[in-house]
């Protein structure tokens, strides 16, 4: 009988180990949550409290000269929506998202399979190359290129020279061009970073599976479609996510390089927030933090687009091998 | 990673994502982006102010100019004075200095004394929230040199004063500075003076024509600059300004402001303007003004003072000044209103006395002299250019400024409660700048159009902050903007208002 009893509990203790209680496990393993609590404590007071306060201050007429702000509900919210310049900075920042993610992630992978392949030369130098702009300060690229990118400078110069502009263009401070030379250097800044993720993507293929494909008499262009890229979908997803989380917080580089303008042609929401918090006449902390409120709404909705694509490209290629 | 590593469906190092995962990683993610929408702020729970508790007076300003100037005429003879005191200043650009105050205010940590640079738009505004606290007390600012400048509802609240004006209020910001080398070179002699509008733009032709110089800079990225740029040539075309102060309503879409817009637009369109004006704020075009790469620059008075301490050899080089041209010969005066305070004292500070002792030494007329020695704005007490140690170029600005500048009324001065309605207004986009920076961009647009909707829109807005502040119990309507015995070529004295 004690047999038996005792192998019902191994059999169920085989199934699922028993619970231990959180001021169980708390007592047991105290040293890891002493070392943790910096962190939480950190968390907790420069994450937590601000995300918390910037949700209630979205619901506060707040000019930023007062020392509090008097609850008004929603009213900042529905400001919001009839705000022509806040839905212009909302259409931008998804502009910005929509041009430069495809951008980065297509461009960085085409330079990591250029810089995988075993006959390209200088592979060691190129890459560190591309990684350059990468640890350099935005701002100070965004002052850089406002020169590089004006009507008197080189850029532009050169292509009047060959043909390509009748006349100087200003890049930066045209309606037209300023939020497309802004994704332009943005791409050009990260691109290292994303070829460095795909670098490590490529690697993860094993060589066999080429071998394989080589002996099959597959030529490069299918092996690439029927066995790189779907090998390498899983990677996408989750690139695609750091590069849309990236192209979200441009705000150092946008605001050096053209300060949202001319005519807020190039003002994404993060300048849209700024300008409203800080620089106008008289601040609106509250109407700012609803602003803030929204974009965030925005970027959940997309956190939660890109994880349903995450599982479905991963059911999907389950399914294909 | 070789083979065995691959898992069954053939994704190296990647697992089949179940239901739980799916739902962690989806959390995860809505909370990293929710964590997005963080703007930071509140309130710290420092209760102890930085300055002033151990001797040390705390002061921040942007005035690049005066930093010598400060530290020799100022702060070094009061420290002597007072080897109690110790005073560290902290200069910061002008943009920066409105946000920095906002979040040292916020966290308890203004300094003793500082500048509005950002947050000037209604000091009223400011000392009704407790940011500051009275200097009279300490000091006799109603004998001060400066007295017969300090009003209510700019200066003194309640019967006490705040601050005090220490520069002159008769100054505008569209002063042709031009390069005499650059002059020269186009075969332009300077003291031919530009008085008409096309008389400017000949001038920016011939510089264009023969040297390898643009004609004029206009750094068109800071939609304020050409805000100022435009009311005040507007004004020489016979605006009285964005408020006709005769009836109290805005005038931003009368014909004199679509004439200086016309002008600023044509000059472009007859590439007189440096091609990277669009992309330029005002520091820019300065270095590149000294740079050599273009012969004009309207900017204000600061500007020799701003050379003067950062590139002396400019200065050397040789420069000077006209007055704001006008459209035809008929002379329009600038209007500006009456000078605000310049440094406050902060209610947290523990050194008031030693602050308003500072400040009462500013409005002294050896001070005053010092101060115009910097070449910044003018100084409150003007005669004192006079005798100061000034480059000749800036002697002969202040003199030009006595021509062509008076002074407008101010409705915070008439009305006690009107600076409510001015902290209530919310900002109107697209403003003047913005529509002239579109204009200038190669935008088609209407101007007279886009003026009118933002003429309206600012009375929509004035009227929506009237009946807030009615509705919390103001005594206060449009009247306050009226001023029917302004005359736009005199000055509107503080005898004026009694007289209205």
């Amino acid at each position: 009988m004690a047999a038996l009893e005792t192998s019902r509990e191994l059999s169920a203790g085989s199934a699922r180990p028993a619970k231990v209680g959180v001021w169980r496990r708390l007592r047991k393993d105290w040293w890891i949550y002493l070392f943790l609590l910096p962190t939480l404590v950190g968390y907790g007071a420069y994450t937590v409290y601000p995300l918390v306060a910037s949700w209630w201050f979205a619901f506060l007429d707040w000019p930023g000269f007062a020392d509090s702000g008097t609850f008004i509900g929603i009213e900042n919210f529905q400001r919001l929506a009839a705000d022509g310049l806040f839905w212009n900075a909302f259409g931008n920042s998804f502009l910005f998202l929509i041009l430069a993610v495809p951008l980065r992630v297509g461009l960085a992978l085409l330079l990591a399979i250029l810089l995988n392949r075993k006959r390209t030369p200088f592979k060691g130098l190129l890459r560190t190359l591309f990684f350059l702009p990468v640890v350099t300060t935005g701002a100070i690229i965004g002052v850089v290129f406002t020169l590089l990118l004006d009507a008197g400078g080189p850029i532009s110069v050169a292509m009047v020279g060959i043909g390509l502009l009748d006349s100087p263009a200003n890049f930066v401070a045209s309606t037209d061009t300023s939020l497309l030379a802004g994704v332009a250097v943005w791409v050009w800044k990260w691109l290292g970073i994303t070829m460095i993720y795909w670098l490590a993507a490529l690697q993860t293929i094993p060589q066999e599976v080429h071998e394989a494909a080589m002996i099959d008499g597959a030529k490069p262009w299918q092996e690439f479609t029927r066995i790189t890229m779907p090998l390498l979908i899983p990677f996408l997803v989750i690139i695609t996510l750091i590069d849309t989380v990236g192209a979200l917080n441009v705000f150092d580089l946008m605001y050096t390089m053209t300060g949202g303008g001319p005519s807020f042609s190039s003002e994404v929401i993060e300048i849209f927030i700024f300008r409203t918090a800080f620089g106008a006449t008289v601040p609106q902390l509250g109407y700012a933090s609803a602003a803030a409120v929204l974009f965030g709404v925005l970027t959940m909705g997309i956190a939660i687009a890109q994880a349903v694509g995450l599982r479905w490209a991963r059911r999907a290629t389950g399914a294909m091998t | 990673m070789n083979t065995s590593q691959t898992t069954a469906r053939g994704i190296p190092g990647m697992a089949p994502i179940g239901r739980r995962q799916f739902l962690g990683a989806t959390g995860a993610g809505s909370l990293a982006a929710v964590l997005a929408s963080c703007t930071g702020g509140g309130q710290s729970s420092e209760e102890e102010t930085e300055g002033g508790g151990d001797g040390t007076l705390q002061w921040w300003d942007q005035f690049r100019p005066l930093t010598q100037m400060l530290e020799q005429d100022l702060f070094d003879p009061y420290m002597q004075d007072n080897p109690g005191i110790t005073i560290e200043r902290r200069e910061l650009a002008a943009a920066d200095l409105g946000q920095a105050l906002q979040v040292a205010r916020r966290s308890n940590q203004l300094p003793d004394v500082h500048s509005l640079a950002g947050l000037d738009a209604a000091p009223a505004a400011l000392v009704s929230e407790g940011w500051f606290q009275p200097i009279s007390d300490f000091a006799d600012f109603a004998s001060s040199p400066v007295a017969d400048q300090i009003f209510d509802g700019l200066h003194r609240f309640n019967g006490d004063v705040y601050a005090v004006p220490l520069f002159s209020s008769r100054q505008h910001a569209t002063i042709p500075w031009y390069n005499a080398e650059l002059l020269e070179q186009a075969g332009v002699d300077p003291d031919d003076e530009p008085v008409t509008w096309d008389d400017l733009r000949a001038v920016a032709r011939q510089v264009r024509d023969n040297t390898d110089a643009h004609g004029i800079f206009l750094p068109a990225q800071n939609p304020n600059y050409l805000n100022a740029i435009v009311v005040q040539l507007a004004m020489t075309a016979g605006a009285p300004g964005e408020i006709d102060w005769r009836t109290g309503e805005y005038v931003q879409d009368s014909d004199p402001f679509v004439q200086a817009f016309e002008f600023l637009l044509s000059l472009q369109q007859d590439e007189l303007i440096h091609p990277s004006s669009p992309a330029m704020i005002p520091r820019d075009a300065t270095a590149r003004w000294a740079a050599g790469e273009g012969a004009i620059y309207p900017w204000g008075p600061w500007f020799i003072g701003d050379l003067a301490s950062e590139s002396p050899d400019v200065v050397e080089r040789g420069l000077g000044c006209w007055s704001i041209p006008r459209p035809d010969s008929e002379m329009r005066s600038v209007r500006s209103g009456p000078a605000g305070g310049v440094f406050w004292v902060s209610t947290d500070s523990a050194q008031p006395e030693a602050a308003a002792e500072l400040l009462l030494r500013m409005t002294q007329e050896d001070f005053q002299a010092a101060l115009a020695t910097a070449m910044d704005q003018p100084p409150a007490l003007l005669d004192a250019v006079e005798t100061a140690d000034v480059h000749p170029a800036y002697r002969d600005m202040v003199a030009r400024f006595a021509e062509d500048v008076r002074i407008a009324p101010a409705p915070e001065i008439g009305h006690p409660e009107a600076w409510r309605v001015l902290a209530e207004m919310r900002p109107v986009e697209p403003g003047i700048g913005t529509i002239l920076q579109s204009a200038l961009s190669g935008e088609d647009l209407d101007v007279a159009a886009e003026l009118r909707t933002y003429r309206e829109a600012m009375s929509a807005e004035r009227e929506r902050a009237l009946e807030v502040v009615q509705g919390e119990g103001a005594e206060v309507d449009q009247d306050a903007w009226v001023f029917g015995n302004w005359d736009p070529e005199s000055d509107y004295a503080i005898e004026d208002y009694d007289a209205r």
